[in-house]
Order: structure tokens, then C-alpha cells, then sequence
């Protein structure tokens, strides 16, 4: 159970309903009053319709993941009630739509029950548009969300459509309230109150993404839709051409990868977003990119899989193809993301660390990241420094290929004298001729790999949580997203008295070997959870490392909660 | 493409040759477009530091090797696609792809319809010899069907495609035809695509002497006729009638031009929308973002 600063409402109901509307306008509240908000969402497949579930976590102190399960539940029909009622455990709340609605539910013991009419209301009022602002107005009484901007975010919202717009939301808001109040509060649970507003951007991992993007120095972004990546594509299209850049749709993922390598030729920062099935199909360019020695940044928001598999699910199943997806020896830079935050920061970072390395790029996100919104501080773009790639003085002969010190050749925008030259995906010597002999393919399979390696020293050294030097009963070594829910699985598990310890590179590749032997020379266990059936992290480690790591999988197209691992790690205590 | 890389340096044909000696078999038609590339960038003074050269990957994707330039060697179907990256990147540059008939129509034909449509501002020059010759002889998408080849030695059991008609309908702003055994032709027509602004297709029968021994060069000279006194290049009807060669000839000249908005104008226009530039002010683009 959640204290009382840190609530989860979830809502659900029939897409289309309101129900993400429901929940923006309560997140987008409470940031406004300077509270922390983390989203999960589920989306059906369909273009219409099918059951949709938005649950908000807001706190005064930091949040990290989803949380285990909701306080309070909101069901908008009575699919959504069939669907969650195993989890309204005693002590839990549900609002629900009745009398009125299409459902009669048995309140289980224990559990408080406010019963909303929401469907009859918005009827009365005239359009059952309104029966998710119906639902706002009593959630917001009855769990204390901020009224003041509450109404600022709903004014944002309407005014723009017109006054008679807002008018009937408010209309529609008050006469929810109503229903509220007239409810006896029986449960404990208040958004906590605001201790003044905070300096934030509240914003989903995907949109995250793209400013990320636009703040590293973005030139060119070709996109091809693919779900759950595409806004990504849909946030820097809105935002690029202010900076003067270009985004084109491509017609499919292979073009679009294809014309970043054109674009990175001539000069620019270059990349693309798409999920599994399209970073399947740039295989091929990947390679390319590695032996062109052609900078370029590819996010990978993930999905289920194999094949078109689950597409609106969270799984963490790309890694093998992220690290080896490709023929021949193809060395990439592999990284992920955990948080909103990381979306920003890594999306800039990733492009430089492309230029710096003239490598492939690849950011790993993930289905519930790409949704979730979060608050993070509001970024100063004058923190984000561009690294720009080496290029050739001028002086002397041009070679593209050139065997330097630090294994990185400089590289020629066109339209420069005497640096004209060939990228070329064949193997070749340094002025780019093709060259299959024995020697110069074994030098550049070295340079290849090896220009990578300073990289793990350049990012330095990957996050422990704990002391580093402390010894531990337990080490958890997580990735991606599931980072924030072992962060707080590991506070839970110390407070209660087991030493435990976490470890969350986000360099996965090159992998910093060496971190991760420190790191499990102090844990007598080592626990490895992540969201794909094969735990393919555990795998990478099991086969670069001499750990023995205990692999812990899921792969129901949901995220772990972090009731799940303090079980778990329980389990092999 | 933009015209302000035309005409800044004076190069003789043989000037734009790089240190790399073609290696295509005697008698490869390809010898032929490579000098009407060399000549077209005489007479256009294009200065090599401004001048990108795209391939894939077959015989005629080796030209870029050949040639003083900026060039890419990418991979088998997919130079269209770099191309457009790369001329979308950088207008300022002349973009050219160069390559064969496996290569652009049956690997690399998805991507086709797609630079044709949306008019990216660049050349293709296809060599069409009816064969892949740098696999040693398997039937393309433009392998007569009586001819047996390397995996197909009952004879073929596939009709061949028109690149001409598709490119017409695909939206090409600039299509035209040429037989490698006239340089001067060939030349006259890439020029014409250089100049050109928006998407230039140039088709060009190339013979293959090693693999493809029923398309030879007597075979597209006989095949090859001009196009009739009087002919309208503008005229889409004619040009769909007449590339579906009615008396059995295949007619080779300026098949069809058009003048049309290019991706890289509707590029700049979406920029100049929303008052974009290097300079703009980020912090704006964050408070969007504000709860």
C-alpha cells in the first residue's frame, strides 16, 4: 500500500470514451501544482474502440515506475470493471458509472464504493461527450486534485475551441463535482497538496524523444510509421522545421534508414525512430553505416514480438537484435533509456556520441516508456553541447579511411576541394578502394570494434545504487525502463533490512565488462530482471562475463511492478 | 538541381576520369554512358567537390568508381533512397545515381515510384541490359522470356517490364530513353536531366556481351527509333502511347518532361511556414511542454 503523498488513480474504460483525456487533465493538474506524475497506458490495437486503461502515479517526492496496483479505480463501462475488479483488494477505491451505466458490480469486502452517474449526467446535459468530464469533476472532490489548475488546464484546453466549448466542460466539471460532494469521504486517499509550482515540462517518453533530438542539434529525420514509435516521427515533424531541419516520410524503414545514411554523408546529424519490425528490416544498413563508418541514430522503441506480434504491448525483447541484428562482424553502439529524462538527455547524447564515433547509433526505448508521461525539470538548451564529428584540416592528401591514433578517420562534407572520396559499403583501403585480401579486412575489423571501446570511459562509469564498496546480498543488474521499477524495489528490500544493491548501465554496448564484474564481485546473487522470455541481458552477461546471473523474465506485454522483484528476490534468498 | 554549380570550372571529358580503370568486360555498353557522364560534367563546368555519384550494387553501380566526384557505394537496391537522403540534405549539391536494371526494378523497385512522385530534385541514370551480369547472367525484371539464362536454363517463364511506362506513371517529371552505342545522344539527355529541376530518369539500353547474348548491340540498334518529327515532350498521352511502342520500337529521346514542385521546395516552404531557422529560439519549443 501507497502512503499517502503517493496515489495511483487508474481509469479505464472503451476508447474514445475520454478515458486518456480523464487522466492528461488530472496529471496535467497536478504538475501544475509542482507534484511528480508517472503514466502507464494501454491502448488496443483497433483504430476505434477496445478497452483503454490510463493510470497515474503523482507524489511530492520522486517517482520512479507505475507502482504495483492502483488506490483508487475509476471504470467508465463495465468491461473495464470485469477486467480490474480481481484487483480491488480491501482497501482500495472504486468510482464507477452508476446508476446509469451498463453494469452493476459487486463491491467486493473492504473495498469503498462511489457510485458516479456519469453516463445518465452527461445525457441530462445533453451530450454524452461529456461523461469523462463528469467523471473529472467527482474524482477531482473526492481525491483532492488541485481545483485552481485544474481549471487553468481545462481552460487551456477548451478555450481555444471556443467559449461555448469551455462553458459546457465546466458546466459538465461542476455538475461531476456535485455528484462528489455528495458522497461521505470513507477512504484516505488525497492527492497530496501543492507545496508551490515546480519548474517542469510534463511530456511522454516518445515526444521525449523528439525534443531530445531537436536540443542535440538534429539536421534530417526520416520516418516511417510504425507503432509504438511513431510519435516520435509526430512531435519532431511539428517541431523540426523551426530549427530550420527536414523530416520526410520514407517509404519503408529500409529507405528510411537509407536516406540518413545520405543525409549523414553530406554533413548532417541524422536519424530515425521505429520499433522491432523496422529495425528487422535496416539490418542490412546497419552494416553499411558500420562499414561506411557513417554516423547515424536509430531509436528503437519496442514492442512484442516476434514478427507483428503484440504492437501496442511493452516487452523488452529487441537486444539481441540491437547488438549482433546484422551479417558479418557489425559492431554498433547500443544504448537505453530509463525515464522520460533519459529520453531527452540520451536522444541529444546518442546523436553526438554518432558523430563522435561515426558508428550506428541505437537508443533503446519501449512500449510503456514511449507513453508514459513525466514530469522532469524543465531542460536549458544551452546545457546541451554539440559534439560534432571529425573532420579533414584540409591539409595534405585526403584519405577517408585513414588508420589515425584514436582509429577514428576524419571525415568530408561534399562540396569541399580535394576531399572528394567513396563511402563505401564494400571493404576497401584507406582512400576507400575496394580491397579483399587477408591483412586490411583483419585491420578494419580491429579499427571497427575498437574505435568503440572509448566509449565506456567517455560516458563513465555506469550507475551502482548503493555503495559501490559495500558488500551485498543481493545485486539486481536491470536496463530500460525496469531500472525505475528495481530503484524502487531495492529502497523497499533495504528498508526492510536485506542488503541489496542495483546496478543500471545504460551502455549495453560495447558492454563495460569490467563494471559488471566490480559490481557482482560484492553481491553473493545476482538478479536479472527484464521483460523479454529468453533474458537476453542475462545471456550478454552470462557470455562476456564471468557472472552467474539469476534470470528473472516476464513477457506478458506488461512492465514489472516492484512488489514483483522484492518477491522474487525474497524467493531466492 | 540548383543551377549554381553549373558552369564553375572548365574540365575536359577526360578530366573528370579518377585514378580507378573501369574493369567492365570489352564491349560493355556501360563504357559508353561513362563517357557521356564525363561529358555531360564538361560541358555543364560542374566542379567535381560539387558533384555526388550514388550507386548500389551490379556492373553499371561500379560507374561512380570511375568518376572525379564525391560518391557512394551503397547497397544492392538502395541508392535511390541514399540519394534522396543526400540531395534532400544538401541541395546545393548535384546528385546522381547511377545503376542497372536488377538493381533499380526488381531489389531496389519499391523505392522507385517514391522519388518519382515526390520529385526529388536529382538524376538517375539506369543502364538496362536485361541481365544481372556481375552474378553472372540470372534474369531481371527485363530478361526477354525467350532468353535462357543462369537459373532459368529451360528458357525464361516470366514477361519482362517496361521502365520507361513505369517510370511515366510512377510521376516522373523527366523520362527519356538512349542506346549506350550513341554517347552523343546519351550525353545530350543527361545534360538535359542535370539541368533539370526535379526527378530525371534517364533509361538507357547498355549491352550486356557476356551474359546476355540475344540482346546485343545490333539488336537495341535495330529496337532503338527517334522519336517523330514534331513529337510533344510534354504531352503525357503521347508520351504513354508512344512508349508502349506501337511499331515494335522502342523510341529513345526526351520522352516527357514536366515542371513540378520538388520535395526539397516543399521542404524549404514547410520551414518558411513556421519561420524556421538555425537560430530559433529552443526554449520555445520546451514551454510547449508546460503542464
Amino acid at each position: 500500500m501507497t502512503g499517502k503523498s503517493d496515489l495511483i488513480i487508474r481509469v479505464a474504460g472503451e476508447g474514445g470514451e475520454g478515458v486518456v483525456s480523464t487522466g492528461d487533465f488530472i496529471s496535467a493538474a497536478c504538475a501544475r501544482a509542482g507534484l511528480e506524475i508517472y503514466t502507464f497506458k494501454t491502448f488496443p490495437a483497433e483504430v476505434k474502440g477496445g478497452y483503454c486503461l490510463y493510470q497515474l502515479r503523482t507524489s511530492d517526492n520522486r517517482i520512479y515506475n507505475q507502482g504495483d496496483t492502483f488506490d483508487v479505480f475509476v471504470a467508465f463501462n463495465g468491461e473495464a470493471y470485469e477486467l480490474n475488479k480481481h484487483l480491488l483488494e480491501p482497501g482500495t477505491v472504486m468510482v464507477w458509472d452508476g446508476p446509469g451505466g451498463d453494469f452493476e458490480p459487486e463491491i467486493p469486502e473492504g473495498v469503498v464504493s462511489y457510485p458516479i452517474p456519469m453516463t445518465k449526467t452527461a445525457k441530462e446535459l445533453g451530450s454524452l461527450r461529456s461523461k469523462n468530464m463528469v467523471a473529472l469533476g467527482a474524482v477531482s472532490v473526492l481525491f483532492n486534485v488541485n481545483e485552481d489548475t485544474l481549471i487553468e488546464v481545462l481552460t487551456n484546453k477548451f478555450k481555444p475551441k471556443g467559449e461555448d466549448v469551455l462553458n459546457f466542460a465546466l458546466k459538465s466539471f461542476e455538475a461531476g463535482k456535485e455528484l462528489g460532494l455528495a458522497h461521505e469521504k470513507v477512504d484516505p486517499y488525497r492527492v497530496a497538496d501543492s507545496k508551490g509550482a515546480k519548474d517542469c515540462i510534463l511530456m511522454a517518453g516518445n515526444e521525449a524523444c523528439g525534443l531530445g533530438a531537436i536540443l542535440g542539434g538534429l539536421d534530417f529525420f526520416s520516418a516511417y510509421p510504425l507503432t509504438p514509435a511513431t510519435e516520435v516521427a509526430k512531435y519532431v515533424s511539428a517541431q523540426l522545421p523551426k530549427t530550420g531541419g527536414t523530416l520526410v516520410q520514407a517509404e519503408d524503414e529500409i529507405a528510411s534508414l537509407a536516406q540518413v545514411l545520405g543525409a549523414s554523408y553530406a554533413g548532417k546529424r541524422s536519424m530515425t525512430a521505429t520499433s522491432g519490425p523496422g529495425l528487422a528490416l535496416m539490418a542490412e544498413l546497419i552494416g553499411m553505416s558500420t562499414m561506411a563508418e557513417l554516423p547515424c541514430l536509430i531509436i528503437d522503441v519496442q514492442r512484442g514480438g516476434p514478427s507483428t506480434g503484440l504492437p501496442t504491448k511493452h516487452e523488452q525483447s529487441d537486444l539481441f537484435l540491437a547488438i549482433h541484428g546484422g551479417h558479418g562482424d557489425s559492431p554498433r553502439i547500443v544504448m537505453s533509456v530509463e525515464d522520460v529524462n533519459d529520453c531527452i538527455n540520451m536522444t541529444a547524447e546518442g546523436l553526438n556520441i554518432a558523430e563522435k564515433y561515426q558508428a550506428p547509433v541505437i537508443l533503446m526505448s519501449d512500449g510503456s516508456l514511449a507513453f508514459s508521461t513525466q514530469t522532469v525539470p524543465t531542460p536549458n538548451p544551452d546545457n546541451f553541447k554539440i559534439v560534432d564529428r571529425k573532420r579533414w584540416d584540409g591539409k595534405g592528401e585526403y584519405k577517408r579511411y585513414e588508420m589515425t591514433d584514436d582509429l577514428i578517420s576524419p571525415m568530408c562534407d561534399p562540396g569541399v576541394e580535394g576531399g572528394s572520396h567513396v563511402a563505401t559499403g564494400l571493404e576497401h583501403t584507406e582512400t576507400g578502394a575496394p580491397i579483399f585480401a587477408p591483412a586490411p579486412h583483419e585491420a578494419n575489423s580491429i579499427k571497427r570494434f575498437d574505435k568503440l571501446l572509448p566509449l565506456i570511459d567517455d560516458l563513465g562509469p555506469q550507475e551502482v545504487d548503493g555503495d559501490a564498496d559495500a558488500e551485498a546480498d543481493i545485486g539486481i543488474i536491470a536496463w530500460g525502463s525496469t531500472i525505475g521499477v528495481v530503484r524502487e524495489a531495492v529502497q523497499r528490500l533495504r528498508a526492510e533490512g536485506v542488503k541489496a544493491k542495483g546496478f543500471y548501465p545504460k551502455l549495453l554496448y560495447p558492454m563495460p565488462v569490467d563494471q559488471y564484474e566490480a559490481f557482482a564481485s560484492k553481491c553473493k546473487k545476482i538478479l536479472v530482471p527484464e521483460v523479454n522470455y529468453q533474458g537476453q541481458l542475462a545471456f550478454f552477461i552470462r557470455a562476456e562475463t564471468s557472472i552467474k546471473p539469476i534470470s528473472y523474465t516476464i513477457c506478458g506485454g506488461l512492465p514489472f511492478t516492484p512488489a514483483q522483484i522484492v518477491t522474487k528476490v525474497k524467493e531466492i534468498s | 538541381m540548383s543551377r549554381a554549380i553549373f558552369n564553375n570550372i572548365v574540365m575536359k571529358p577526360k578530366e573528370y576520369k579518377s585514378e580507378v580503370t573501369p574493369v567492365w568486360c570489352p564491349g560493355c555498353g556501360d563504357y559508353g554512358v561513362l563517357s557521356s557522364v564525363y561529358r555531360t560534367l564538361s560541358e555543364l563546368g560542374i566542379n567535381p567537390k560539387d558533384f555526388v555519384c550514388v550507386s548500389g550494387i551490379g556492373c553499371s553501380s561500379r560507374l561512380p568508381y570511375f568518376v572525379k566526384s564525391y560518391k557512394m557505394h551503397t547497397l544492392h537496391g538502395r541508392a535511390g533512397a541514399v540519394a534522396t537522403g543526400t540531395q534532400l540534405a544538401r541541395p546545393d549539391l548535384a546528385v546522381m545515381v547511377t545503376g542497372g536494371d536488377g538493381d533499380g526494378f526488381s531489389i531496389g523497385g519499391g523505392h522507385m515510384p517514391h522519388m518519382a512522385r515526390k520529385n526529388v530534385d536529382m538524376t538517375y541514370v539506369l543502364m538496362d541490359n536485361g541481365i544481372y551480369g556481375l552474378t553472372k547472367g540470372q534474369s531481371s525484371p527485363t530478361t526477354r522470356k525467350e532468353m535462357p539464362a543462369y537459373i532459368t536454363p529451360y528458357g525464361g517463364v516470366e514477361e519482362p517490364m517496361d521502365p520507361v511506362l513505369y517510370m511515366l506513371t510512377y510521376g516522373a517529371t523527366y523520362v527519356a530513353q538512349a542506346f549506350a552505342g550513341n554517347p552523343k545522344m546519351c550525353a545530350e539527355l543527361i545534360k538535359g536531366a542535370m539541368e533539370h529541376k526535379g526527378f530525371a530518369y534517364v533509361n538507357i539500353f547498355s549491352q550486356c556481351p557476356t551474359f546476355n547474348k540475344i540482346d546485343t548491340a545490333k539488336y537495341y540498334r535495330d529496337l532503338v527509333e527517334d522519336l517523330p518529327e514534331g513529337y510533344d515532350s510534354t504531352d503525357m498521352d503521347g508520351a504513354m502511347k508512344i512508349a508502349r511502342r506501337p511499331n515494335g520500337k522502342a523510341p529513345v529521346g526526351l520522352i516527357y518532361k514536366e515542371d513540378r514542385y520538388t520535395l526539397c521546395d516543399e521542404m524549404k516552404r514547410l520551414v518558411d511556414l513556421v519561420g524556421g531557422s538555425a537560430d530559433y529560439d529552443k526554449q520555445k519549443i520546451i514551454d510547449l511542454n508546460r503542464p
